[in-house]
């Protein structure tokens, strides 16, 4: 069974022969292993499509994160983007100060500025044998980044009304770009909604505004591509509410305690975790790697339905034996 | 029954920005809450709605809630608090880190800074190194407030302080830390002169700050 037949098979519902590592290298920590900055390879695309390659290519996990480039004029839909150094990309304007700014929202073209050029040139540098996950940012997400953060969760008791107009005014953005994505050849996509985390936000208002765009936004893409689910932190109270999105996996990060996600959702969705990309893999050593695995298999193993994962994206100044030592008990400790 | 200051520090513990406002009007009308009552009314409510978000009934949005309910009764207090000082008790250039996009702690500690009678600039979040230095050139600051809401901002605080140093500014300007996670020990390591917690010891830290300065 190849990378790729193993990941494949977890989301048919079969058990493989081991459970799939998936681990969450993106652009924050791959361009690390060739030797480049991280703005770099976020402003030129080769870089970070050689970057991601390269690093499932040293360290033999099953499947890569795609991710776009920031192309010649670096913004999210519309709202300027700033990259320094080994930073990640940062919003730095918004662009919608209140309700009229709304139909002046431009969903841009995927396709347009070179932006896909990253994916698709590491889906041809991958080939058949490994699976590609692609990412884009859920509708809630994408509303925050336009309004603000501070202004949008403000707006949920100022006004929720104009938090629902605006959720609904960006969720073609979240569609158009999965289904793009989907051109393009990758295997599933992450909806990332690291917003509406619990540790943000209360499970009432993820009821009310996140999860209804979670569920119009898959129902629209789940019949082209598996989708993903990822929220950050802890999500542990509303994991029954995403394993009613329509998402194929959920990607859970470490403070959600694995053995008990499983518990609750059963049989129900595909769980992809959680090993901390912080404490085990930034600060931690081989010893504290091989101790998460063993736990992570212990708790979500059995019955099949685990691709092991880190919980969120492993940052730049994790050593790289790591990343080995993740791959290394992932192989030791999932087979079935 | 509960006096104004008990009701005013219920209101914005409830996040109820009209209600603060509200009670705002009756201290200044009233006239004897005296400037140390009104900020010690302030810092228990924060300290609560803190407290509540640390149990896991209050989320971001209730804070920020609460932000906006503490920056509507500035907004009416500041006159008076104002009135009650003798001139201006310093300038102040603040913000938030670069990397870091925090602003609720950052506000508030404005608005109490310049209700406490300080000129402060305010230079929003994700403020890189030579922005923090070529503001306080500018103003010729005595105090210099970063916000940094983890201990993971180290590097930027640190290449603040080497920028001031290699600009000939660090021994002209006092330089306070601050954040939820800000000790001692992590002030030492980046080379502070203070750090507070909330904006009491904020206060308290400045206006020593400006008594050594």
């Amino acid at each position: 069974m190849n990378s790729r037949e193993r990941f494949l098979a977890v989301l048919a519902g079969e058990i493989p022969d081991r459970v799939p590592i998936v681990p969450v290298v993106d652009g924050y920590f791959a361009p690390k292993v060739i030797g480049r900055a991280n703005d770099e390879c976020y402003l030129d695309g080769a870089c970070l499509a050689d970057a991601l390659a390269a690093s499932m290519t040293e360290f033999g996990y099953d499947g890569a994160i795609a991710e776009m480039g920031l192309g010649p004029e670096p913004s999210v839909l519309g709202c300027p983007v700033e990259i320094e150094g080994n930073d990640v990309p940062l919003v730095v304007e918004t662009i919608v100060g209140g309700r009229d700014d709304l139909e002046n929202l431009i969903i841009p073209d995927p396709w347009s500025g070179g932006k896909m050029e990253p994916v698709e040139r590491l889906v041809a540098a991958v080939g058949a044998d490994q699976a590609v996950l692609g990412s884009v940012r859920s509708p809630f997400e994408y509303a925050a980044t336009v309004r603000g953060l501070v202004e949008f969760m403000t707006d949920f008791y100022r006004d929720p009304g104009f938090v629902h107009d605006l959720i609904d005014a960006v969720r073609p953005a979240t569609v158009k770009l999965a289904e793009a994505l989907a051109d393009a050849g990758v295997d599933a996509v992450v909806l990332k909604d690291s917003f509406a985390s619990t540790s943000m936000i209360s499970p009432d208002h993820y009821r009310e505004f996140a999860f209804p765009s979670e569920c119009d936004a898959i129902a629209e893409i789940a019949g082209r591509i598996p989708v993903i689910l990822h929220i950050c932190r802890n999500s542990m109270p509303i994991l029954a509410d995403m394993a009613r999105t329509g998402a194929a996996v959920l990607e859970i990060d470490s403070p959600v305690d694995l053995a008990a996600a499983k518990a609750a959702v059963g049989s129900a969705v595909i769980l992809k975790g959680n090993i901390d990309a912080v404490t085990v893999m930034e600060k931690g050593g081989a010893a504290d790697v091989e101790a998460a695995v063993e736990a992570a298999m212990g708790a979500a193993k059995a019955g099949g339905g685990f691709i092991l994962s880190t919980g969120d994206s492993i940052p730049r100044p994790a050593p790289e034996a790591n990343l080995a030592a993740l791959v290394e008990f992932g192989e030791r400790y999932g087979n079935y | 029954m509960k006096g104004t200051l008990e009701k005013f520090e219920l209101a914005i513990i409830d996040g109820n920005a009209d209600g603060s406002a509200d009670l705002a009007d009756v201290i200044v009308a009233e006239g004897r809450a005296t400037p140390a009552e009104i900020f010690a009314h302030l810092s228990s409510a924060m300290e609560e709605v803190g407290a509540k978000y640390e149990t896991g009934e209050y989320f971001i949005p209730e804070m920020l809630r609460s932000a906006e309910a503490v920056e509507k009764a500035m907004s009416v207090l500041e006159t008076y608090l104002f009135e009650r000082k003798d001139g201006q008790a310093g300038i102040v250039v603040m913000g938030t880190v670069k990397g870091d996009i925090h602003n609720i702690g950052k506000n508030i500690i404005v608005s109490a800074l310049r209700a406490a009678g300080y000129e402060v600039h305010d230079l929003g979040v994700n403020v890189s190194a030579k922005k923090f230095v070529d503001k306080v050139k500018e103003t010729g600051a005595d105090l210099l407030l970063l916000s940094a809401f983890t201990t993971s901002t180290k590097p930027a605080l640190l290449e603040i302080i080497a920028l001031l140093k290699t600009e000939g500014l660090r021994d002209r300007v006092k330089v306070l830390s601050g954040g939820a996670s800000h000790s001692q020990a992590f002030a030492d390591e980046v080379g502070v002169d203070g750090f507070a917690a909330d904006v009491k010891s904020t206060l308290e830290v400045c206006r020593r700050l400006m008594g050594e300065s």
